[in-house]
């Protein structure tokens, strides 16, 4: 088996913004390391921990983030020279400081490393030295104002997922592949920079600056239901939510025809809500039609069923209905981990496959746990 | 502004044939472009991508632009800037024949439409390998290309899979119905992303080992493995993270919080010592209470804590307030609104929205690639092309078409080209863009 990246050395220094970059790399065959502090990496403090007894090897998102990474831990004084070397050695370096303020700025780098930055705003321009968060970064994307109920705040798209961070970690390792294909023509290394704000808006034309110059259309709030037509958005069931998503016209017939049998609903099976218009006109009369339908049946039954008659209907899934779920079971996704406690543990697999095996996981690193291979 | 019409770049010299509907392919496409590589959109009349479909507000009810609606969407350059359109009915069996001669020639092949569709086309990757061995062949459909899988008929697109892969449901306050993500769609833009990681991986495994390979993306599968830490919470502590509205995992405080002003709020996060401590000697006293002295207290009252630091908040504008904040260290922003972004002088300022010239509408407007390299800014030939504009050019160039054999193919309605190419309109921003946009004016030269 080749993988694509073997025979690279990765140096990491970033937490939750480069993490999963540096685990791709590390599955796709490069050897990373993560430079860690005494008391370890930023990740190793964040819960939830294993069992829930925080300690540095316990955390989740570290166990599952860090796979397949080296622990280094050095200090900077008294190895200056080690770890000197090993700098110069590497292909890549994953920061997420300014460089005035980097960890690396007393070391020398070598011309042909790639070093990528993630940072709040970018490394130039007005904002390059605030701060930010997963939160701060959708508010400063326009997503966060335009996600929830009109009459409640703005809420945080995926919540606590972190979203903005793991596309800024994937906008990175795709910035450092770049790089690498450029290093092979010129032999240099180069900077690559990634802002979190800029990441967040590159997934959101909706609220970016060409669109608004050209309807000139304020966004707004518009809840778990949006008026393109009806039934469109979220609606409650037997046991949580499904979402029904109805723009085409042979899925509109077919949901008319679905909530007249089951509801004995006549008037829906007129021909004037064929029209997607008239339905949103009429959208709390067709909202509360398609409530009499799906508060009656599960999630799944919602969605067997109405996937069956051909209308675009999912589950609104939780964790634990993912966890569950029989597509995922069926395609042998999950893979498991070994945990610090020797246990092991069921986690998402490979994000996409490949018929050249590519993919290789392995636990994360204990702190240090890699020390003594690079530093005399 | 960097000159757009420079066609150099750490990718150029590659192919791709891009058969993209909307975000996932056609986005990936759009990066591989703004980077050098030479991206042809193959597109059909039959069965055209909804950007086209979208069309433009001020062009939808003039009958005179009617006909040029296909290219008029401002997500048309989102999505395929730098590409080359390619008009080829693929249902057609001399279409398919002409679509093959140009795959043939190609490094990458990068589709979202469903697994199913691509088998009825007959550029399935065992039909596609037969033509070109070496190919990097990458399909993103919603549920991957296994036909044994349960799903693999499911109808999942764009608004159902934010629902499906779990992210719906942390969306919201705890108290509240699900809020869902309405806005963006990110399932697109992270399988889009991870397919992108993969054919750069593809390009350096064909360089080691001389081999092609068939990436098969699920957009469910890749979207989940972002959830990895709560799926794994959830079977070792067997808690289920559920939607806490805008709060940290970590720490408290963290929220959207009112201003002065109506719907104008600001976003702060302060889950940490250090910003905590920051945020509290601003504030003084509003925030000094028993009740927050460790990190433990204001995570248990962080109800009160919030409320204490909305009325601390509202007595602010949102952007004195979110000056004030960043520059004693809190990380804080408004929460921009769309007409914010445009005033938003760090990002007006930053060369992130690209203008380039457009066949149909003179120049055009959209945003750039996150990616930020040293040594190579990311540089497009144009702006989106227009419906089929590449057409001939791109079949005389590549697979050497003979004009007789062209102008027959085009007759017979296998492949077709731009409508109305001398029909240009310009957007409505078009003449005085300048005052907007730094360094737009350029763009004018490269016309």
């Amino acid at each position: 088996m080749t993988q694509p990246y073997s025979g690279l050395r990765i140096l990491d220094l970033t937490g939750i913004a480069g993490a999963y970059g540096t685990r791709l790399f590390a599955s796709l065959g490069a050897e990373v390391i993560k430079l860690e502090p005494a008391g370890g990496s930023p990740l190793r403090q964040l819960e939830p921990f294993l069992e829930n007894a925080p300690d540095k090897e316990r955390s989740l998102w570290w166990n599952y983030l860090a796979m397949g990474s080296k622990s280094v831990v050095v200090d900077p004084m008294s190895r200056r020279e080690s770890l000197q070397a090993l700098i110069q050695s590497c292909d890549v370096i994953f920061d997420d400081q300014l460089p005035e303020v980097s960890k690396l700025s007393d070391f020398n780098i070598s011309p042909k490393t790639i070093r990528v930055s993630v940072t709040p705003f970018g490394l130039n321009g007005s904002k390059r030295s605030w701060k930010s968060s997963n939160l701060i970064a959708w508010a400063a994307s326009g997503v966060l104002y335009t996600t929830g109920f009109v009459d409640r705040p703005p809420v945080a798209p995926g919540g606590p997922a972190q979203l903005i961070l793991h596309g800024t970690a994937l906008n990175a390792i795709i910035g450092a592949q770049i790089a690498l294909r450029m290093r092979k023509l010129t032999g240099l290394g180069q900077n690559v920079d990634i802002s979190m704000q800029e990441v967040g808006l590159s997934m959101a034309p909706e609220m970016g600056v060409p669109m608004l110059l050209d309807d000139r259309v304020h966004r707004e709030r518009t809840g778990n239901r949006r008026d393109l037509g009806r039934p469109f958005g979220l609606y409650p069931c037997a046991d949580g939510y499904v979402s029904i998503v109805v723009l085409m016209p042979q899925h509109w017939e077919a949901t008319a025809k679905w909530i007249h049998e089951e509801t004995d609903n006549d008037t829906i099976l007129d021909d004037v809500f064929r029209d997607p218009s008239v339905r949103t006109e009429t959208k709390e009369l067709l909202d509360a039609w398609v409530e009499e339908l799906t508060m009656k049946k599960s999630r799944l039954e919602l969605f067997e069923e109405g996937q069956s008659r051909g209308i675009p209907i999912t589950p609104v899934n939780t964790i634990s209905a993912l966890a569950n779920d029989r597509h995922l079971a069926a395609s042998g996704y999950w893979e498991t981990v070994e945990l610090p406690t020797g246990e092991s543990a069921k986690i998402p697999g490979a994000p996409f496959r490949t018929n050249q095996n590519w993919w290789e996981s392995a636990r994360a690193p204990f702190l240090g746990e890699h020390t003594n291979e690079f530093i005399d | 502004m960097e000159s757009s019409s420079d066609k150099s770049g750490p990718l150029a010299g590659l192919k791709v044939f891009e058969l993209g509907i909307a975000i996932a392919a056609p986005n990936c496409g759009k990066k591989l472009a703004s980077y050098g590589a030479d991206v042809f959109k193959v597109e059909s009349l039959g069965n055209l991508d909804v950007v086209r479909l979208l069309g433009s507000a001020w062009a939808k009810d003039d009958p005179d632009k009617s006909r040029i609606l296909p290219d008029t969407s401002p997500y048309v350059p989102e999505m395929n800037a730098g590409k080359y359109s390619v008009g080829i009915d693929l249902k057609n069996e001399e279409g398919l024949k002409v679509a093959l001669e140009l795959l043939a020639q190609c490094d990458v092949f990068l589709s979202n439409i469903s697994a199913a569709a691509l088998v009825r086309l007959g550029l399935d990757y065992e039909a596609v390998k037969q033509i070109n061995p070496n190919i990097i062949y990458t399909q993103l459909p919603g549920f991957g290309s296994d036909p044994e899988l349960p799903y693999y008929r499911s109808l999942a697109w764009g608004p159902n899979q934010s629902p499906l892969v779990g992210l719906d449901s942390l969306t919201g306050f705890a108290e509240d119905p699900p809020a869902g993500v309405a806005t963006t769609a990110p399932p697109d833009y992270m399988s889009s992303l991870h397919a992108l990681v993969a054919i750069l991986a593809g390009l350096e495994h064909r360089d080691k080992t001389g081999r092609g390979v068939h990436v098969d993306l699920s957009q469910f599968e890749a979207t989940i493995s972002l959830l990895g830490p709560f799926l794994l919470e959830l079977d070792v502590n067997g808690h289920e993270q559920g939607r806490i509205g805008n709060a940290s995992i970590w720490g408290a405080p963290q929220g959207v919080y009112p201003s002065c002003e109506p719907e104008r709020w600001i976003a702060i996060t302060a889950d940490d010592a250090d910003s905590w401590q920051s945020l509290q000697k601003l504030a003084s006293p509003c925030l000094d209470n028993d009740l927050f002295l460790t990190q433990q207290d204001r995570v248990e009252n962080a109800q009160v804590l919030d409320q204490i630091l909305s009325e601390w908040t509202s007595n602010f504008s949102s952007d004195d307030l979110t000056v004030r904040l960043q520059s004693a260290g809190v990380a804080a922003h408004i929460v921009a609104t769309n007409e914010d972004i445009l005033n938003d002088s760090h990002v007006m300022n930053s060369d992130f929205y690209k203008i380039a010239p457009s066949t149909r509408l003179g120049r055009d407007l959209f945003s750039g690639s996150a990616i930020r390299l040293s040594d190579a800014p990311s540089r497009v030939r144009n702006a989106a092309p227009a419906l089929g504009e590449d057409t001939r050019e791109v079949l005389e160039k590549f697979i050497d078409i003979d004009p007789e054999k062209f102008k027959e193919l085009l007759a017979a309605g296998s492949i077709f080209e731009m409508a109305e190419p001398d029909l240009t309109f310009k957007r409505p921003w078009d003449d005085w863009i300048h005052i907007l946009i730094p360094g737009s004016e350029d763009a004018r030269d490269v016309l």
